[in-house]
């Protein structure tokens, strides 16, 4: 009933578009300081500038897009309705923001005062997201896994973030804490327990809705999220407890959970019914074979290895689960979003006395392929940085130049609605 | 019993399929085919809305008291599907293979998303309140959605 309303209810566009608008910044900046640096960054997955890029790109792009897009999402798709959607979207955003740049200064600077305020400001932004979104989430009853799914991405969200906060604390500090297992950990919180269940909760309304694939088996996708946070409860006993056989155990079967629903979305995908390969659908098939790509070399590491005591392994883990999978992923959800959302918005507004401009529009798809090609084409160089350093710079600059192509499209995109709904506005008063 | 459920829902699937021939005929280029598919698919929904709104939305009403209610907001999004199914239409109708694409991508998020507000919580409601009538309903509902 909740949720049958909010369709009036929609947070203002404002709400979200915040958080859209500013991700590309936090990736354009992670690509400066890989410029900057050059070479030297990808020594090893420690070093200041490595840390504080993957940190500009998780938290600065990822989480402020997938917060952004849960205020906006969380009405349609559980029926939750939160009080104040803008006022929660300000001081997010501000929180959020100014988190990231605090905690990645702290690590690339190695200032002992900034990561802390950096990790305290971001546990605080995570902490005040989740007061303000559990209560409703958890009345709702679970009618369908994107809102089981949705409930367990939650205590993924808090487990990422408290592991993050002591993770920080304990480098400012010097406390004697086994860090390396910690931020392992840390990171199966944040790619799967999180960033993975979410995911996956997603998928399983916008891979039908925008591709008009067959759906995914109900009995699977209702115990899938469940399997995900086993796995990484798995994996936290075992640094808990001190037994890394189950720990490998964990981190193979996460994996093997991984790679099972990539390829199965692409299996769906490829069982579209849409007239073109658009590109959000390029940039999914791209996202999900990295995904796999990464998931299978941390599967066979676990049983080999030499692999795994490759020294490059965790850099292109981190390229290809970050850059090739996560980020493509989330744009090519944005692509549909943003547009949509800005139609439906000018329609609302045109209360069936103006049309509104449909979404090609907004945002035309020769803009966002070539902007498509160039995160690609930069990706690639990333890849190859990752084995060669010496390209680092120019793998950087590519970066830099995908992101400033994202931000410039989506600028677009919302100057247009800007316009037109003033436009709208002037026509409807004189109507 | 969730007998409207299904009922409606498959239709939904219904109109989904004729959805997905026309898009297959544009994605061959075949502008004749496309249109005549599209024309199909677009009595099909419009038949769809009727029976809703002619026979399901108003017994609903009359037996829950609720004509503001969710019933006005599906009336309302029905009215949006109208204007860009006549949009998308009209692209093909002037070949303008691009502008139909563009409608269709909008076109489809927006069905989508109000057909999942109907199947996991009108149809339900409908289902959960209008027990008694049930078999006449049905029996009407899927007259009038046999039209096209």
């Amino acid at each position: 009933m909740q949720g049958l309303l909010s369709f009036d209810q929609a947070p203002p566009f404002t709400a979200p578009l915040r958080f859209f608008l500013s991700a590309p910044v936090f990736a354009l900046l992670a690509g400066l300081i890989l410029v900057w640096d050059g070479p030297s960054l990808l020594a090893s997955r420690w070093t200041p500038g490595a840390l504080a890029v993957t940190h500009l790109l998780t938290v600065g792009f990822m989480l402020q897009a997938m917060l952004g897009a849960l205020i906006q999402v969380l009405p349609v798709v559980a029926g939750v309705n939160l009080a104040q959607p803008l006022a929660i979207s300000r001081w997010l955003h501000v929180a959020l923001s100014g988190g990231a740049v605090l905690l990645s200064s702290g690590f690339y600077f190695a200032s002992a005062s900034l990561l802390i305020t950096g990790g305290i400001v971001l546990g605080v932004s995570v902490l005040g997201f989740l007061v303000v979104v559990v209560p409703p989430l958890s009345r709702t009853p679970s009618t369908s896994p994107t809102i089981r799914g949705l409930k367990m991405a939650m205590s993924g969200l808090f487990g990422v973030a408290a592991l993050g906060v002591v993770l920080a604390l304990a480098v400012a500090n010097g406390w004697s804490i086994p860090l390396l297992s910690l931020t392992d950990l840390h990171a199966s919180w944040g790619f799967a327990a999180w960033g993975g269940i979410l995911l996956a909760a997603m998928a399983y309304v916008v891979v039908p809705m925008f591709q008009l694939t067959p759906g995914y088996p109900a009995r699977l996708s209702w115990w899938y999220p469940g399997l995900l946070l086993a796995g990484v409860v798995l994996a936290s006993l075992s640094v808990w407890f001190e037994v890394p056989g189950i720990g490998q155990l964990a981190q193979g079967m996460l994996s093997f959970l991984g790679i099972a629903f990539c390829a199965f979305t692409m299996h769906l995908q490829l069982k579209r019914r849409r007239a073109r390969a658009d590109t959000t659908f390029r940039y999914w098939q791209l996202g999900l074979a990295c995904t796999i790509f990464a998931l299978f070399l941390s599967l066979t590491a676990t049983f080999w290895p030499a692999l795994a005591e490759y020294n490059e392994l965790p850099l292109l883990l981190g390229v290809l689960l970050i850059v090739g999978g996560f980020v493509p992923l989330i744009v090519g959800m944005l692509y549909k979003i943003i547009p949509f959302l800005a139609w439906l918005h000018l329609q609302n507004l045109g209360g069936g006395k103006l049309p509104a401009p449909a979404m090609h529009k907004i945002l035309g798809e020769k803009e966002m392929n070539g902007q498509m090609g160039s995160h690609a084409l930069a990706l690639v160089f990333l890849l190859g940085a990752v084995l060669l350093p010496e390209l680092a710079r120019v793998a950087g600059l590519l970066f830099v130049m995908a992101n400033l192509l994202l931000l410039w499209n989506l600028s677009r995109a919302s100057w247009r609605y800007r316009q037109q709904s003033k436009l709208m506005r002037e026509q409807l008063a004189q109507l | 019993m969730t007998a409207i459920r299904s009922l409606m829902t498959e239709d939904h699937r219904h109109c989904d399929d004729l959805f997905a021939d026309a898009e297959l005929a544009v994605g061959k280029k075949d502008s004749q085919a496309a249109k005549a598919c599209f024309e199909h698919f677009q009595q099909a929904m419009l038949a769809h809305f009727d029976a809703e709104e002619k026979t399901l939305f108003p017994t609903f009403e009359a037996k829950t008291g609720m004509s503001m209610g969710p019933t006005q907001v599906m009336r309302m999004e029905h009215a949006q599907i109208r204007v860009l199914m006549d949009e998308a239409l009209q692209a093909l109708v002037l070949n303008q293979f691009d502008d139909y694409l563009g409608y269709a991508d909008t076109l489809v998020i927006m069905m989508q998303q109000h057909n999942m507000k109907e199947e996991n919580m009108l149809y339900p409601m409908c289902d959960q309140h209008l027990s008694g009538e049930t078999p006449e309903l049905l029996a009407r509902l899927e007259t009038e959605l046999n039209v096209a």
